[in-house]
């Protein structure tokens, strides 16, 4: 048993979290979103000043939270990435400073990674091995987690943009705003979502070949944009739930492509487009017809978040992996293979 | 009794001290403009070995480059709350100064972009607040310069001063970030027939005889949405401004950005022209190619911030004695 506190600060959320093992104690989340509204995307020196000014007061409310003292904590965890670098550096100087002051462990790990092991909090489930679908604002990829502490597997990702960019993308040519994710999710539940049939990336059959388990979704958001040019009076509602169809079909197909031919008979889906609601009963629906296991953590611990970070510093704990040395580098790009930073 | 661990981080330079009752156990610096993350923690565990009951954190404000500034700060807070100590701040040019035995002189450090950070001093007291300007404009002041590189802010300076000065307790950042928001009350749409009238109307107020007909702007309309992208900027539903972008074979040409005299340096063209990027990048454009008279500097420094440089010049491009500059931005 180990009592984790673990510090995100790899765009634009400030966040720190509490668990101790499986249980989640606190769960802070700082949000410099609404400074980036007016600039239709997060602006890395707005958001890298935002988790200055905020860290230390999400440390101390993460403590208060969860009525343990800093002296107690057995262990920091921090994102060190991939991420924006000068947010990300905010948050590895602080998780630094404080192992330092304690004389604690400190584990550096994957942002990507913890989404998934977020999946543990409140649940002692065997969580590997799994295909992971991870889908986020940066992120669109299909791993096979054989264990997620230590050995992770790409098995497929995105060729061009993240499905996160693209709602974005959609969100902004049709007026609706920033950030796109939520507030697609919201127009698409008033709209005909077999509308328009917008183009499946990469399954035309010689994809299927070359990219099996990869996405594409800017073909698609060329269509989208082509059909709001060609189409005076469009329906947002519709054009949100077809679009949005289209690139939870993709993700859902594939990922159960690849539980199937790897033979895993569980399917994760995480990130912050794991809150999307389509995405959630479109996967549930298939994954019980095909006879897959489908976990998917509650919507609001599949955005950015501290909880996740502990989450994962508890498990690499608990998986025997050996803490980081003092002195790890922020890295901006890191493979989803690179879990725990040593 | 009382120890204080001193750390800077507004410089090239990442700098560690502990001093404990004016005696200094530790005194190491390490040079590297983009390492201040890994190396300070590295510094202060080696401080710890020596000493490993700290009573104050001292550190360096500013200015200096946002980044590694910032890890300093929110280590000496995150250390402090750890602790449960304090922390001061401390202005990083007054501890680069400390050490300087001149009557009348300026601090200087690297700003970037060919620009410094600066304070004045006499007799050891900062008399100009920190700023940041153009190097040449601190050699008008015609007293002594001490710059970066040969003396930097030091950690046992910033120890001393955090247990005697008056403390910072803002980050010193001085620039505002390299932020843009969306102009207010502006309305992007697709451009199409019914903007004739007023484009024409437009072009001739702003181009004079280089001005678009109808028939021009039908042509450009006729390529869209496959191979053109016209976008127009309305406020309370009047035309203001529009931009066009035209791909073939690889790279995209912007054709035109224009905004009405009395609704420019509003963020209206910036806006245009960030979209005909994003709609370059959408086609997989190679490149963006545009056009732009010899002479329009209100544009150009718009066109370089978004990397567009200058790779030639076409005389009588626009009439007689009208030059234009080719730019040409790379997108791969
Ligand atoms: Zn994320």
């Amino acid at each position: 048993m180990a009592l984790v506190l673990g510090i995100e600060t790899s765009c634009d959320e400030t966040a720190v979290g509490i668990v101790d093992d499986h249980k989640l104690l606190a769960n802070v989340i700082s949000s410099s979103v609404d400074q980036h509204v007016r600039f239709g995307g997060v602006v890395p020196e707005v958001a890298s000043r935002a988790h200055l000014e905020a860290m230390q007061q999400v440390i101390k409310q993460a403590l208060t939270d969860a009525s343990v003292s800093i002296k107690d904590i057995d262990a920091i965890a921090v994102t060190a990435g991939p991420g924006l670098i000068g947010a990300l550096l905010v948050g590895v100087s602080s998780a630094s400073a404080l192992a330092l002051a304690l004389d604690k462990p400190l584990y550096g790990v994957n942002h990507l990674s913890a989404h998934i092991a977020v999946d543990q909090l409140n649940n002692s489930d065997q969580l590997h091995p799994a295909i992971a679908l991870l889908v986020s604002g940066g992120h669109s990829s299909i791993l096979q987690v054989n264990n997620l502490a230590t050995d992770v597997i790409v098995k497929g990702a995105t060729i061009d943009d993240a499905a996160g960019e693209a709602f974005d993308k959609i969100a902004r040519l049709m007026g609706l705003g920033f950030p796109g994710g939520p507030l697609i999710d919201k127009e698409a539940l008033k709209g005909n979502k077999t509308e328009i049939n917008f183009p499946r990336g990469l399954t035309a059959p010689g994809d299927l070949e070359n990219h099996r388990y990869d996405f594409s979704f800017s073909g698609l958001k060329t269509a989208v944009a082509r059909y709001l040019a060609q189409t005076p009076n469009y329906k947002k509602a519709d054009v949100a739930a077809s679009f949005q169809e289209a690139v939870v079909d993709v993700l859902i197909n594939k990922s159960l492509t690849a539980c199937k031919e790897s033979g895993i008979d569980k399917l994760i889906i995480a990130g912050g487009v794991a809150a999307n609601h389509r995405l959630r009963e479109l996967a549930k629906q298939r994954c019980e017809s095909a006879k897959i296991q489908f976990r998917i953590p509650p919507a609001n611990l599949c955005t950015d978040n501290g909880a996740m970070v502990a989450a994962l510093g508890s498990l690499a704990i608990n998986e025997g992996v050996a803490a980081s040395e003092i002195g790890i580098s922020a890295d901006s790009a890191a493979p989803v293979t690179q879990v725990v930073w040593k | 009794m009382s120890t204080v661990l001193a750390i800077d981080t507004s410089t090239s330079q990442t700098c560690v001290a502990l001093v404990e009752n004016g005696k200094v156990l530790f005194n190491k610096s390490h040079l590297d403009p983009l390492a201040h993350g890994e190396i300070l923690p590295k510094l202060v565990a080696q401080a710890l070995k020596l000493n490993s009951k700290i009573d104050l954190v001292a550190v360096g404000m500013g200015p200096g480059p946002f980044t590694g500034l910032r890890v300093g700060i929110t280590f000496a807070q995150s250390y402090a709350l750890a602790a449960s100590i304090n922390w001061v701040g401390v202005c990083s040019l007054d501890a680069m100064a400390a050490n300087i035995g001149e009557k009348d002189f300026i601090v200087s450090t690297d700003a970037r972009r060919k620009e410094r950070y600066w304070a004045r001093y006499k007799n050891g007291i900062q008399i100009t607040e920190p700023a940041v300007s153009k190097g040449i404009e601190l050699e008008k002041f015609g007293v002594k310069i001490f710059e970066e590189g040969k003396y930097f802010p030091e950690a046992v300076a910033i120890a001393n001063l955090g247990l005697n000065s008056s403390s910072v307790t803002e980050p010193i950042y001085i620039r505002k970030p390299d932020a843009y928001p969306l102009p207010d009350g502006v309305k992007f749409r697709a451009m199409s027939a019914l903007d004739l009238v007023s484009a024409v109307g437009i072009e001739k107020d702003v181009y004079g005889k280089a001005a678009w007909s109808s028939a021009q702007f039908k042509e450009e309309f006729a390529k869209a949405p496959k191979n053109a992208n016209y976008l127009a900027a309305e406020v309370d539903g009047e035309l203001v401004g529009y931009a066009g972008i035209y791909f073939a074979a690889d790279v995209a040409d912007i054709h035109t950005i224009t905004v009405v005299e009395n609704h420019r340096r509003k963020g209206i063209g910036r806006e245009l022209l960030k979209r005909m990027i994003d709609w370059a990048r959408v086609k997989t454009a190679d490149a963006i190619m545009l056009e732009m008279r010899l002479g329009n500097d209100q544009a150009r420094p718009l066109y370089e911030h978004y990397g567009f440089v200058e790779i030639s010049k076409r005389e009588n491009y626009y009439g007689p004695g009208l030059t234009a500059v080719v730019m040409r931005k790379e997108l791969k």
